[in-house]
């Protein structure tokens, strides 16, 4: 497995570089000391793991995640903070204390192994999570659960339970990189996720009203319902 | 007088007892001696022995009910209660003592009829039995409420001033834990990331490593035993500040760089301990540790006109929101000031220049 480290302290990269000598599945591809190598990194070294600092120069590593588009895992490493990485919703993902314990350090990297489904990243490849912030909060969104992506100006507004985060991204951006299967553009402003419809019922002038479990209802636009209905074989 | 609690110790208040007592009994005593003798021309020697006994019971009375209004605990009753008890108090006094000094009166009279002759009717009336011994018991009760209105009075007074002297106690108290609490405590990050270094170091660089536990180990045992001063000289606190600067390097390596320019004459000057490391620590958490080519830290001190400035500048990132926590560290530095030099000490920090933050800290040069 590719990896990456991310961490302003040379002693504290070369500490963990010698601690992961004792897994010989994890191939370090690089180290990245602020946040714009690290981006920067991440994006043309395309590990599947990265070990994150949460205090970086020039930004934090919620920074260096926020700015990624395609979001490897993440194994946070922090001296302190640990509520800073408690207060997320995170599933997926496992932090790590400095001076950080081989043992934990071992058990970390499973959980990670497990989650991977030796998936490598491509540019044109479906994301699967894609990590949001905002304001103080921040979490790890799985696609798969968020039931309505709406446009706002040059952002998206994320529908995902009980939250609604807004995302730095275009609509039209992010719509190429979605599972097709899954995600249906019912209208300029809106793409919906299929497995979230609870009832479709019939508008005027061929339009469709589809109610997505959760709310709200989506209007699906006359073009865009011929497609939902030969899809959907209705 | 009374069973203390606080301030004023129980020795001292039984001491002022007995003169209250004394003195008090005493004067009553002679003055009405005094009047026996020149106004109603009374046989001086029998009439001081006279007077001798029963004021010496009164007196003894007035002690036993002392000790009797202790034991009920009188003083912590509210005003309506006690003001019939010490009526009571006092005529149960004055029976005895009223029939008592009546008695004593006639017996002084060689021929109490002799003397009644020269009297006026209505004097002589004022003198039968039952009238004079109604007017003595009533005479002495007045001086035992006289006496319990004292003695509660100086309960009132003590009280109050002790409860004042609690008060100041208690402001003073209050004001070293809030400088304790407001020097800098442990940092954990600080101390966490120090750890992860030494544990690096161990591999990478033995000797290094083992300097690292000891300049750590002196960094903590100066932050936990700071507490118990509050000044300390400037030369102390940097001898801490340097150990800090060096674990910090090790840590950031070629990202922090230092420069101190401390003049020997200034190294004896008493500053609040701890307080220039706080301003150190600040400048590398919001100055190097953002920056990622990192920087120069200055510390520079100058006596000028009997004031010592500190100066610690760090360079800084370009215009990023001041977290809450810069600003909370800078208040604590300056209510410690505060409490300690009033407004004689000041710390500011400069921003006027576009990449450079200064904290500027002026405090007077002890004599």
């Amino acid at each position: 497995m590719k990896a990456m480290i991310i961490d302003d302290e040379p002693p504290a990269r070369r500490e963990l570089r010698r601690l992961l000598t004792g897994f010989p599945g994890v191939e370090i591809v690089g180290e990245a000391g602020n946040v714009d190598q690290a981006v920067e990194m991440v994006e043309t070294l395309t590990p599947e793991l990265l070990f994150l600092d949460i205090h970086m120069p020039g930004g934090s590593g919620f920074d260096v995640l926020t700015r990624l588009e395609d979001v490897p895992q993440v194994i946070f490493t922090t001296a302190y903070d640990e509520h800073a990485v408690r207060a997320f919703k995170v599933d997926a993902l496992d932090y790590l204390l400095k001076p950080i314990e081989p043992a934990r350090l071992a058990e970390a990297l499973g959980r990670v192994r497990t989650s991977q489904a030796a998936r490598a990243p491509r540019p044109d490849a479906i994301l699967e999570q894609i990590f949001v912030r905002d304001g103080d909060r921040c979490w790890f969104v799985p696609l798969r659960e968020v039931r309505l992506l709406s446009s706002e100006g040059n952002y998206i507004r994320l529908s995902w339970g009980e939250s609604h985060p807004l995302l730095g991204r275009a609509l039209a951006a992010l719509e190429q990189r979605l599972d097709p299967n899954r995600f249906f553009r019912a209208n300029r402003r809106q793409i919906i996720n299929l497995e979230f419809i609870e009832s479709v019922d019939l508008g005027v002038n061929g339009r469709l009203h589809a109610q997505l479990r959760g709310g709200p209802e989506v209007e699906i636009s006359r073009r865009q319902a011929r497609l939902f209905k030969t899809k959907m074989s209705i | 007088m009374d069973d203390t609690e606080g301030l004023i110790s129980p020795r001292k208040s039984q001491r002022a007892y007995w003169i209250f007592q004394l003195t008090g009994w005493g004067l009553y005593n002679l003055s009405r001696f005094f009047g026996g003798v020149t106004v109603m021309n009374l046989p001086w020697v029998h009439f001081g022995l006279q007077l001798l006994f029963v004021d010496a019971l009164a007196f003894g009375l007035s002690h036993l009910l002392r000790n009797y209004v202790r034991r009920r605990q009188w003083r912590a009753l509210p005003i309506r209660k006690l003001a019939w008890r010490v009526v009571v108090a006092a005529l149960v006094c004055g029976i005895p003592l009223g029939i008592l000094t009546q008695f004593t009166d006639v017996a002084l009279l060689q021929d109490p009829n002799e003397f009644l002759e020269g009297m006026s009717s209505a004097l002589r009336f004022q003198l039968a039995l039952p009238v004079a011994i109604g007017l003595e018991i009533i005479n002495w009760a007045a001086v035992f409420l006289f006496w319990l209105a004292i003695y509660f009075t100086a309960i009132a007074v003590r009280e109050h001033r002790s409860a004042q002297l609690k008060q100041s106690e208690l402001a003073r108290a209050l004001q070293l834990a809030e400088l304790r609490l407001l020097k800098s405590q442990l940092n954990p990050h600080f101390l966490f990331n120090a750890l992860n270094t030494v544990r690096s170091l161990i591999a990478d660089n033995p000797a290094r490593a083992q300097d690292a536990v000891t300049r750590l180990a002196k960094t903590l045992r100066y932050t936990l035993t700071s507490p118990q001063d509050e000044l300390v000289t400037l030369s102390q606190e940097l001898d801490i500040v340097a150990d800090y600067l060096e674990l910090e390097s090790m840590r950031f390596e070629d990202r922090l760089r230092i420069e101190l320019h401390v003049p020997d004459y200034a190294a004896g000057v008493h500053i609040p301990v701890m307080l220039l490391q706080t301003l150190v620590e600040n400048a590398i958490k919001h100055g190097i540790a953002q920056l990622p080519a990192g920087g120069l830290l200055r510390v520079s001190a100058v006596v000028r006109n009997v004031t010592l400035t500190l100066e610690v500048e760090n360079p800084r990132p370009p215009a990023r929101v001041r977290t809450a926590q810069e600003g909370v560290g800078l208040q604590n530095a300056r209510d410690r000031l505060r409490l300690l030099f009033g407004e004689r000490a000041s710390l500011e920090l400069d921003l006027s220049l576009p990449s450079v933050a200064t904290a500027r800290l002026r405090i007077p040069v002890n004599p």
